[in-house]
């Protein structure tokens, strides 16, 4: 009964999503500057592959070969209707239909593309682009007044920043600098080099660099779903980016839910980063964000190890202090938030391994509570700590296998927190290399909880589309 | 406030880069500040006509060799260079330009061996060694191609170097190159430059086209003869170019779709600089006796005719059972195609000139027409075409597209 159900509408939500998309035209906005194609830069949109990492640090760049004069460069040889629309792009991205299942229910549900989001993207000078999101929401969920509602929203999207090669600055300051296709690197050719520093300011989610990147996830979250204003369903996000306590506070009012993205997966947030690459292997990271009340700041490294045939294997580590980023409960009432911040520290490993056609790579992410008020200390757990590890599988030219498995050890509120163990496999059909079909199955592998959000479901199955950039 | 503080910080970015902008306009020279403080003997890369011109290994240690170099040197150098190879030479101290000390070893070990060539052969007669006022007189019309690399063998003992004088023995030559390479193309080609980086399994996935492998002897693009090695020119104009391919995202506005992006924006020095580091990985490109390119010759005008003939062509040298009898790539043979890799291959549309991996002008077309594709079914047709039936091929093949006009359209 249950896979008839879920042929007939995985059929309908294919027909439907194949009119759907026929009717308008993808307009990847760096692959018509560049006249490339999306495989270039990513392994399948919308995860980078080596190459795009590069472009993404160089600042949406060819390595070595930006256009003279950027913006006016390209005004003259375009002319302004092509780099208008050049630097134009459109994604549209959502589970067209959703199978849920629990013991004690079966619900199916129709849901519509949850995000359309319109990219402003492109390099202004050699050393300058901007990136800016503008999204629309049809179902996005918004807390006020004490409650959860579902309704349309737009503005800015996740990510809005310029990034600005500072290599010209640091030589104006005496270091010696090399000229790359009209880009500054700091070094001598055969000895020192550096990439950037890139200041990259704006809304900004700074994760790109890290060996699991999140901004770019073939398996898209799930949306959170919410009924009479409360939370239905939590969503399937990467666990060891997620904030990881029951029981906080974003402020006065909002909860902080405990799949919340937060440091290296925000959902953008404003703040600035300075990266750079030395020598081609270790690549550094400082920056600050704002989060909630307080804010962040981090510092990060990755080591590209080995670069051997078609082997590459990179780690990284972050450690990051979130100054009064989360505000505990009452001690008296811990359904309503306290008066006292807390801050929250973060310690993070990940790794990434490349070899031919598979793409596998994890976090492990550590954090920790500070400055807990004396009357919560036995009620809150103070500790917790997220596992995501991914593997694509590039099965066919069109086609990208992925799993992901998550595993939360929940800290916070000890009579609420509840540990989570999900299990992704998904199915990516490419058409187009810039649209995608996909199926993806996520399995609760813990046992159902009824009045879990994390845990009141067994399975979930999507059909959806990511007509992707 | 918040409004204020969004200003002041517009307002202090835009200072920032108009400073930028004026303090540090982008140069265009690889490395060249460098050079110029070391007495504006800037290492640049030879131009084209030399590029391939590189010394045979044994000409570097042959005592014969060097013995002639010596000779010539002492009548002919020396009075600049001086006789220690010093640049102190008496009639050298007056130049407003010094010659360089041949002693140097840093600064020898800089010179690639095509760009010592350019230099004794021409001298100080071509930029930027004009303009900075080198006296230095060409020797291609008084000295033989031998006796030219005869005098680089002597010159090269100053500098007490042993083994022939290459880049792989010298990786300061090619120190540039190299680290665009790093930069721009590790990901596909390699480390070694083996076609093996991380990027190209997923970019194709098991099929055709794969990044190139720089360490063999097959180059797809070239205007040598099959089974060559290409021309610095030909390499050059695949990086200025990029590769274009089918398939490609479901948009608008994308003309070539490329799969390797075209690096024409890099400035000329440059892209020969990595091009000189790219040869580097092949010791071929120093072990070939001579260099044969095919020549293109000027299109003959288009006529009805000849496009006739062109069609009777295609037909006679049976390109529809790859290409199709519309050119769609959709011939009896098609999906049966492999390269030497024994990956699978698409046989070009015809119908998409823009899309042709060896570029779709109608002098490309007859390139690719008498030079095949190496490790790919397409042939060469160099010894069973004259230069005039390609032309009626080359007219034939562009009119599958656009109803013809790109045909005509090329011949202007």
């Amino acid at each position: 009964m249950f896979w008839r159900s879920f042929v007939s509408v995985a059929l309908t939500a294919m027909l439907v999503t194949t009119v759907d998309v026929g009717a308008a035209i993808a307009v990847p906005a760096f692959a018509r500057q560049y006249d490339l194609q999306c495989n270039v830069c990513h392994t399948r949109p919308p995860r980078l592959n080596r190459f795009g990492e590069q472009f993404h640090m160089m600042g949406f760049q060819i390595p070595s070969a930006a256009r003279p004069g950027g913006l006016v460069g390209s005004l003259k040889d375009d002319g302004p209707v092509k780099t208008l629309i050049d630097s134009l792009a459109l994604r549209i991205e959502g589970g067209l239909f959703e199978y849920t299942e629990s013991p004690r229910e079966t619900e199916t549900k129709f849901a519509p593309p949850d995000e359309i989001t319109l990219f402003v993207a492109r390099p202004l000078l050699p050393d300058l682009s901007f990136f800016v999101e503008l999204e629309g929401e049809p179902r996005a969920v918004v807390f006020e007044k004490g409650r959860y509602f579902t309704k349309g929203e737009t503005g800015l999207g996740k990510e809005a920043f310029f990034m600005l090669n500072l290599g010209r600055l640091v030589g104006a300051l005496g270091a010696p600098t090399m000229e790359m296709g009209g880009q500054t690197m700091v070094g001598t050719h055969g000895g020192f080099s550096m990439h950037g520093p890139m200041l990259m300011a704006g809304k900004v989610d700074p994760n790109t660099n890290f060996s699991y990147a999140t901004n770019r996830q073939l398996i898209a979250p799930t949306e959170l779903e919410v009924k009479h204003g409360a939370v239905e369903r939590l969503p399937v996000v990467p666990y060891a980016f997620a904030s990881k306590f029951f029981g906080l506070f974003k402020n006065r009012d909002e909860p902080q839910l405990v799949t919340d993205q937060v440091m290296y997966n925000t959902p953008g947030a404003p703040g600035a980063d300075l990266h750079a690459m030395f020598n081609d292997v270790v690549l550094g990271q400082i920056g600050f964000l704002r989060e909630n009340e307080g804010f962040d700041t981090y510092a990060a490294a990755r080591f590209d190890l080995l670069d051997r045939g078609e082997l590459t294997f990179n780690v990284s580590a972050v450690v990051n202090w979130g100054f009064g980023v989360v505000r505990a409960p009452d001690p008296e009432d811990h359904d309503h938030p306290g008066d006292k911040r807390l801050d929250r520290v973060r310690y993070g490993v990940a790794a990434n391994v490349r070899w031919k056609e598979l793409d596998i790579y994890g976090a492990l992410i550590w954090d920790r509570l500070y400055g807990l008020p004396g009357e919560l200390r036995g009620d809150v757990d103070r500790t917790a700590t997220g596992l995501t590890v991914q593997v694509d599988y590039l099965a066919h030219e069109l086609v990208m296998l992925s799993s992901r498995f998550d595993q939360l050890w929940a800290g916070g509120l000890k009579n609420e927190k509840r540990d989570g163990s999900v299990l992704s496999v998904q199915a990516k059909f490419y058409p187009w290399q810039n649209v995608a079909f996909f199926i993806r199955d996520s399995v609760n592998l813990r046992g159902f909880v009824e009045e879990s959000p994390l845990r009141n479901w067994r399975n979930q199955v999507f059909v959806g589309v990511d007509w992707d950039f | 406030m918040r409004a204020k503080l969004v200003t002041s910080l517009a307002v202090a970015l835009l200072v920032l880069l108009a400073g930028l902008w004026l303090v540090h306009p982008p140069a265009s020279r690889a490395n060249g500040e460098r050079d110029e403080e070391k007495g504006g003997h800037a290492h640049v890369p030879a131009p084209l006509e030399y590029a391939d011109v590189h010394v045979p290994l044994s000409v570097w240690t042959d005592p014969a060799m060097i013995a002639l170099g010596k000779e010539i040197y002492a009548t002919r150098c020396a009075v600049c260079h001086g006789d220690a190879g010093d640049g102190k030479g008496p009639a050298g101290l007056a130049l407003p330009l010094k010659p360089p000390d041949f002693r140097n070893k840093d600064g020898v070990a800089e010179m690639r061996d095509n760009y010592w060539f350019w230099r004794v052969s021409e001298g100080g007669q071509v930029e930027p060694f004009k303009g900075k006022g080198s006296a230095m007189p060409p020797w291609k019309g008084q000295l033989a191609v031998e006796e030219r690399w005869a005098v680089m063998a002597y010159q090269h003992t100053f500098s007490g170097h042993q083994g022939p004088h290459v880049t792989w023995e010298h990786p300061e030559s090619v120190a540039v190159g190299r680290d665009i390479y790093a930069m721009a193309c590790v990901m596909c080609h390699g480390v070694e430059g083996k076609g093996d980086g991380s990027v190209g399994p997923m970019l194709s996935r098991r099929r055709a086209p794969q990044p190139r492998d720089f360490t063999s002897a097959e180059f797809k693009f070239r205007s040598t003869p099959s089974g060559h090695l290409p021309t610095t020119a030909d390499l050059l104009r695949t990086v200025t170019e990029g590769v274009r391919s089918a398939g490609g995202p479901m948009t608008i506005g994308l003309r070539g779709h490329r799969i390797m992006p075209s690096f024409g924006h890099m400035p000329k020095e440059q892209r020969l600089e990595v091009i000189e580091y790219v040869k580097s990985l092949n010791r071929g490109f120093w072990e070939r006796p001579g260099i044969k390119t095919v020549a293109v010759p000027a299109p003959p005008p288009f006529t009805p005719e000849r496009l006739a003939r062109g069609r009777q062509l295609y037909a006679d040298a049976e390109c529809s059972a790859c290409h199709g009898e519309r050119g769609r790539g959709d011939g009896p043979s098609a999906p049966t195609l492999k390269d030497n890799r024994n990956l699978p291959i698409a046989a070009a549309d015809l119908t998409k000139p823009e899309r042709f991996k060896n570029g779709g002008r109608p002098e490309d077309v007859y390139r690719t027409l008498m030079t095949g594709l190496a490790g790919t079914p397409m042939p060469s047709y160099a010894d069973s075409l004259e230069p005039d039936q390609a032309w009626d091929l080359v007219f034939y093949v562009l009119s599958l597209s656009r109803g013809g006009r790109t045909a005509q359209a090329g011949t202007r």
